[in-house]
């Protein structure tokens, strides 16, 4: 690659979703801005050749892409002008109003061109502001009214700028399919009047949570890739490069959002499960649990900062879910030996989690650390409390744990039957061949008449 | 823009909804600033009244046309200038706390554009 073509790759990756975000604020509208971004990028390739690579990459491409928005509304609303004298003359002349080509489309193109241009954003666009330009990105990708598939998604592109093939191809879906939903949560940030900002203050807090769960499903769609075997063609290696998007973007909301102790907290979590990555999969392409991963594959590093990040979050005392959860994945990364876990401070912390989340799954985890903690039949009577919950009915994982404290307990009879239970329920490959490695395991020391 | 906002009653009202707001506040507070247009209380579903023309003849029905657990006790036309403050206006509806809000967008038909007014 030339040194051109290296500096706007590194401009790509460092300034695409500011690049993005100062022109949507300026137009109101994600998919102009998103065109004209990809433009801006396109014109640098060919100009900073002739010209050498800008003082300000950034300011330059920004300026780029809002002169082509710019310059496309104008023509868009001249055009508009065009239609509406065109449906005023048809109509002297006897016509039926609004019966030519195109009227069809009830929101022609040119009222919203004549909206954008008195957009309050041009007036607006002066001191740069690339912060709250992103935190508006941001926020509007993750409007709870958006589907969760589509927030998700959208998130993803306006943050890497990644195409919609590579999102397509992350997320496992046929690119057809992707396109679709991008494009559809994109027409219904339009059709529903949501606008490039900040919520305001009343609905601040649940906005909040709704942008760290978006980056919390891009995560784990991510670092689940980690946990299944790498032999789809190459598709797992852009599923789990995920995790490195979602670990970027929730340092970005976490320095964006520096009053909201759970961004901070969320961002713990991240580092601290993700430093487990490269301990999930053993040679055979089999998911190791927790407790039986080689400690030494844990990055220190990264577990160094989770949990520097997470006494951050905690210094504030108001804790939240992600925090939580952080401090449960803190002490498992601080203990030098599985047998080394604390497992009263972690039943302690499910108590809490519960408490906040009434999550089943995490009433589920809850019964694994009481196991731990004051043995396999007391985490069997928790577990058959939780058991009842509509959400587990189908959940591999609920007969999975069954089956751990049943052999724990000394009963493997009854773990081998919940352990096919849940292989006949499991829908992912790498919990299937754990789950068929148990098995084996267990029918091998099993009396042969079972 | 402009939302319709229904205004429904659900089967599954809590059973302390908290600190609910009282009516005539939001009525003051969005009619007041503008926020709202139009909008009233409606008969219930035994009241209502199913027109359809089918091969030529006006059939009438008695009752709602759709057996939905949520009822559609009211309406209000909402002027927000995004969704979010629509929202905000739902959020702050006292049915918010006890039924339940729909917001649907207008979708203009724009029937009254190009149309000049003079003879």
């Amino acid at each position: 690659m030339t040194d051109v073509g290296q500096a706007v790759s590194a401009a790509f990756r460092d300034e695409w979703p500011r690049v993005l975000a100062a022109v949507a604020r300026s137009t109101g509208d994600l998919d102009l801005a998103e065109d004209c971004a990809q433009e801006a990028f396109a014109v640098a390739l060919r100009t900073w050749e002739r010209d050498g690579v800008p003082d300000r990459p950034g300011a330059w491409l920004t300026t780029t892409a809002r002169n082509r928005a710019l310059d496309r509304l104008r023509r868009r609303a001249v055009e508009a002008q065009k239609t509406a004298t065109a449906a005023r003359l048809a109509y002297r002349a006897g016509g039926v109003p609004g019966a030519e080509a195109g009227a069809a489309e009830p929101d022609p193109v040119g009222d919203t061109a004549v909206r954008t241009l008195d957009h309050a954003g041009w007036a607006a666009v002066g001191p740069e502001e690339p912060d709250g330009d992103l935190l508006r990105l941001v926020f509007t990708c993750c409007h709870p009214a958006l589907p969760l598939e589509g927030r998700v998604a959208l998130t993803l592109r306006s943050l890497t700028g990644m195409t919609t093939a590579q999102v397509a191809r992350a997320f496992l879906v046929p690119e057809t399919t992707m396109a679709q939903r991008l494009t559809r949560t994109k027409r219904k940030i339009h059709a529903t009047g949501i606008s490039f900002r900040v919520p305001p203050a009343e609905l601040l807090h649940e906005r909040v949570s709704a942008v760290l769960a978006v980056l919390y499903v891009l995560f784990t769609q991510g670092y689940d890739g980690w946990s299944e075997p790498a032999d789809d063609a190459g598709g797992t290696a852009a599923r789990r490069a995920l995790g490195d998007d979602a670990v970027r973007a929730a340092r970005l909301v976490a320095r964006l959002l520096p009053d909201e102790p759970e961004a901070t907290g969320l961002l713990a979590l991240l580092l601290l499960q993700y430093s487990r990555r490269e301990a999930r999969l053993d040679l055979d392409g089999v998911p190791v649990v927790l407790d039986e991963q080689d400690r030494s594959l844990w990055r220190e590093d990264e577990i160094a900062e989770g949990l520097a990040v997470l006494d951050d979050a905690l210094a504030n005392h108001r804790p939240g879910p992600y925090q939580v959860q952080a401090a449960i994945a803190a002490l498992h990364a601080r203990a030098a030996t599985a047998d080394d876990t604390d497992w009263a401070e972690i039943t302690a912390l499910y108590d809490v989690l519960l408490d906040m989340t009434r999550s089943p799954v995490v009433a589920l985890n809850r019964a694994v650390a009481v196991g731990r903690l004051r043995g396999s039949e007391a985490g069997l009577i928790v577990l058959d409390e939780v058991a009842a919950a509509p959400e587990l009915a189908t959940y591999h994982l609920l007969p999975a744990v069954r089956a751990d404290l049943l052999l724990r307990a000394g009963r493997p009879e009854e773990a081998a039957a919940e352990y096919r239970r849940a292989l006949a329920q499991v829908d992912r490959e790498g919990d299937r061949k754990l789950l068929r490695r148990r098995l084996a395991e267990l029918s091998a020391s099993l009396p042969a008449e079972l | 823009m402009r939302y319709l906002m229904l205004v429904l009653s659900t089967p599954d009202a809590p059973a302390e909804p908290g600190d609910v707001p009282r009516i005539e506040d939001w009525v003051r507070d969005t009619y007041d600033t503008g926020r709202a247009v139009l909008g009233d209380r409606l008969r219930p579903p035994a009241d209502a009244v199913g027109v359809q023309v089918r091969a030529g003849e006006v059939i009438v029905t008695d009752g709602p046309f759709s057996e939905t657990k949520e009822v559609v006790a009211g309406f209000d036309v909402l002027d927000a200038p995004d969704l979010d403050e629509a929202i905000r206006i739902a959020a702050a509806h006292p049915m918010a706390y006890t039924g339940a809000l729909e917001l649907r967008p207008f979708w203009p038909l724009g029937l009254d554009d190009g149309v000049p007014t003079e003879a």
